[in-house]
């Protein structure tokens, strides 16, 4: 991969100062990004996302007013071409899994080193999902969750095809794409391309989730005005 | 993130709640029960007494009556303090009194017999005294009573001709009617009174269980914080200012303050997440694969761990200390010798029930040889690896080669270790 010579506009988004300094330092550092723009909540990141053009969104998922995932929601739906990459501070938060359904490309720990940041930038700028192990091993549980009998989904939902599941197990065993690609005989194109239909089915299973969810309430009785 | 649940229900609370929620309801049925004897009572009265100046208006009455009763009969509760209805009762109670003067032979109301449709408007101020209360129910029964001096009117009697008895027959049939109406309306308001207050008693109960609760939950937090965090904050503090002081620091003290502070965040966020995030075990004797992971990852030094498991993987205490053991020797394998960037943990239990655990590492590889390796001695940890796993019944497989790093998998079959349903 080469690096592109304009360097990636970037927007920080985390309630603690002294991260976003933190992460403002090692990018700019390594340039190949600058920060566009900070903000310490989901709201003023809705409204910088509008005003100050990032490329890409690093974001934060506890946030103190307007949560991460309500954020990320807002920000995709108004400007699809934005990339947002979710650094999170544990991958046990069910808010990872909620924010990549919700639209995020990609999900990195806090605990990244500094080159693995500045690559993940670039790679998310250039449209390729950013999955660590701990978000596939997230992902494949949903995916099992559907295919599990007793489970509420209909059988039009989206599910893994067989090829997609041995990938995504690959990448939560901790390969990269390069050594998928290797593994299988096939390009990391190829690779990359199964990623990004796995991201596109949990993406439809949301919508999905939501439509359940609408005609269930719509059978509901109405709330109780007491 | 909070997000609305409802509220959890005392169940001896609940049952008062629907005990005093049940009183308006008993009152309902009541009033429709007395309905019922008026209309029976006007039936038998029309048929006994006989002799009407209009025959037809007297038995249409009765049949409008009938109807009428019918209706309030099937009417919903809901709907049985509708003002239509309301107006529906006043209606009919006022008409069936002026009515009965109008149909009884000329002069027959001034006696002290029951007349045949006098008893049944009582229910109009009944069902209004239920429905506004006293307020409401003496509303009705005023109208009522005008109705019932209007039914002397009607029946050709001059008002002030009354004898002394007649007059206090009028009278007694106004106050039954303004009694009727009050004395309901003040026992339902009393019946509502006590269920709102039973239910705010029930909720402020509920509130201080729920505070107390909070309170104990916080009050163990902070133990565990002052404990543990709090103790290694105020040793980084220290360390952190005499490094500040000297002239040159050792980079393995700052590595060794930032392993300190990394593994009380790590402490703090399993407190933090702890209620919500913690899954509970479907048993006593099982415990969480995923836990116990990432428990051994936190130990190793030398190589950044990742651990990824598919859901929290249960599984019996046992079988989760033996494949922790196992990891344990296969990462600090991988930490003295592979030269790996990082090695990944991944384990799940899939649908038939079988467990894989895999420990990946990026680094050096090797050639699998047997032989080889019980040359350079390190035979003996990899025997020691697969021997726990085989016990548990299970299988020991190494996938490397030399620059192609190393996945040691191990797997058990569903029999033996008896899987745990998740």
């Amino acid at each position: 991969m080469t690096s592109p010579p304009d360097p990636v506009r970037v927007m920080v988004v985390d309630d603690h100062p002294v991260w976003r300094d933190g992460v403002r330092t090692d990018l700019e550092a390594s340039g190949v990004a600058v920060v566009v723009a900070e903000a310490g909540d989901g709201g003023p990141a809705i409204e910088l996302a509008r005003t100050a053009k990032p490329e890409v969104v690093l974001m934060d998922l506890n946030l103190p007013t307007v949560s991460g995932t309500a954020a990320i929601k807002q920000i995709v739906e108004e400007a699809p071409h934005v990339k947002v990459l979710v650094l999170s501070a544990s991958a046990e938060e069910p808010d990872v899994l909620e924010a990549v359904k919700l639209g995020a490309a990609g999900y990195l720990l806090k605990s990244a080193t500094r080159a693995e940041l500045a690559d993940a930038v670039l790679r998310v700028r250039a449209g390729e999902p950013v999955f660590t192990a701990s978000l596939a091993g997230l992902v494949l549980a949903e995916f099992r969750r559907i295919a599990a009998p007793g489970s509420t989904s209909g059988p039009s939902e989206p599910t893994l095809t067989p090829r997609e599941n041995e990938i995504l197990r690959l990448v939560a065993k901790g390969y990269t794409y390069r050594e998928i690609a290797d593994k299988l005989v096939i390009s990391v194109k190829t690779v990359q391309n199964h990623v990004q239909n796995i991201l596109t089915k949990l993406h439809l299973r949301r919508r999905y989730e939501l439509m359940r969810y609408a005609i269930q309430r719509g059978l509901d009785r109405a709330p109780d005005l007491d | 993130m909070v997000k609305a649940a409802p509220p959890p229900d005392e169940p001896a609370s609940a049952a008062a709640r629907h005990d005093a929620e049940r009183g308006p309801v008993v009152l309902s049925l009541g009033v429709v029960a007395v309905r019922w004897v008026a209309l029976v009572w006007m039936v038998a009265l029309a048929l006994t007494v006989g002799h009407f100046r209009h025959p037809r208006l007297a038995w249409a009455a009765i049949a409008v009556t009938a109807l009428w009763t019918l209706w309030r009969s099937l009417s919903r509760a809901g709907s049985q303090a509708s003002p239509w209805n309301l107006a529906g009762d006043l209606l009919i109670g006022a008409g069936l009194a002026v009515l009965s003067g109008t149909v009884a032979p000329i002069g027959q109301m001034a006696g002290e017999r029951a007349f045949f449709a006098t008893v049944y408007p009582v229910t109009a101020a009944l069902s209004w005294g239920l429905a506004w209360g006293v307020g409401g129910g003496l509303c009705a029964g005023a109208v009522l009573a005008l109705a019932l001096v209007g039914s002397r009117t009607a029946n050709s009697i001059a008002l002030d001709t009354l004898t002394g008895g007649q007059l206090a027959n009028l009278s007694s049939g106004v106050i039954n009617y303004l009694l009727a109406g009050g004395v309901v309306g003040f026992v339902a308001r009393l019946l509502q009174r006590s269920a709102v207050q039973v239910r705010a008693a029930d909720q402020a109960a509920m509130q201080a269980l729920q505070e107390a609760a909070r309170l104990a939950e916080r009050e163990a937090l902070a133990r565990e914080i002052h404990d543990s965090v709090l103790q290694t904050l105020a040793l980084l503090h220290k360390r952190g200012r005499e490094l500040a002081g000297q002239p040159t620091v050792p980079s393995a003290e700052v590595a060794r303050l930032a392993e300190l502070a990394g593994s009380q965040e790590s402490a703090l966020r399993s407190l933090i997440l702890r209620p919500h995030s913690v899954p509970t075990a479907p048993d006593a004797s099982s415990a969480s694969l995923r836990g116990a992971l990432e428990g051994v990852a936190h130990g190793i030094d030398g190589v950044p761990v990742t651990v990824s498991t598919v859901g929290p993987v249960w599984l019996p205490a046992a079988t989760v200390e033996e494949l922790a053991a196992a990891v344990t020797q296969a990462l600090h394998n991988v930490a003295e010798h592979a030269s790996a960037s990082r090695a990944t943990v991944f384990a799940e239990l899939d649908e038939q029930g079988e467990v894989t655990v895999t420990v990946r590492d990026d680094g050096a590889g090797f050639r699998y040889d047997e032989q080889a390796l019980r040359a350079d001695g390190s035979i003996g940890l990899l025997r020691s690896m697969k021997g726990r796993v085989e016990q548990l019944g299970g299988t020991m497989r190494v996938d490397t080669a030399p620059g192609a790093g190393t996945e040691v998998e191990f797997r058990l079959p569903p029999p033996r270790h008896l899987a745990v349903q998740q």
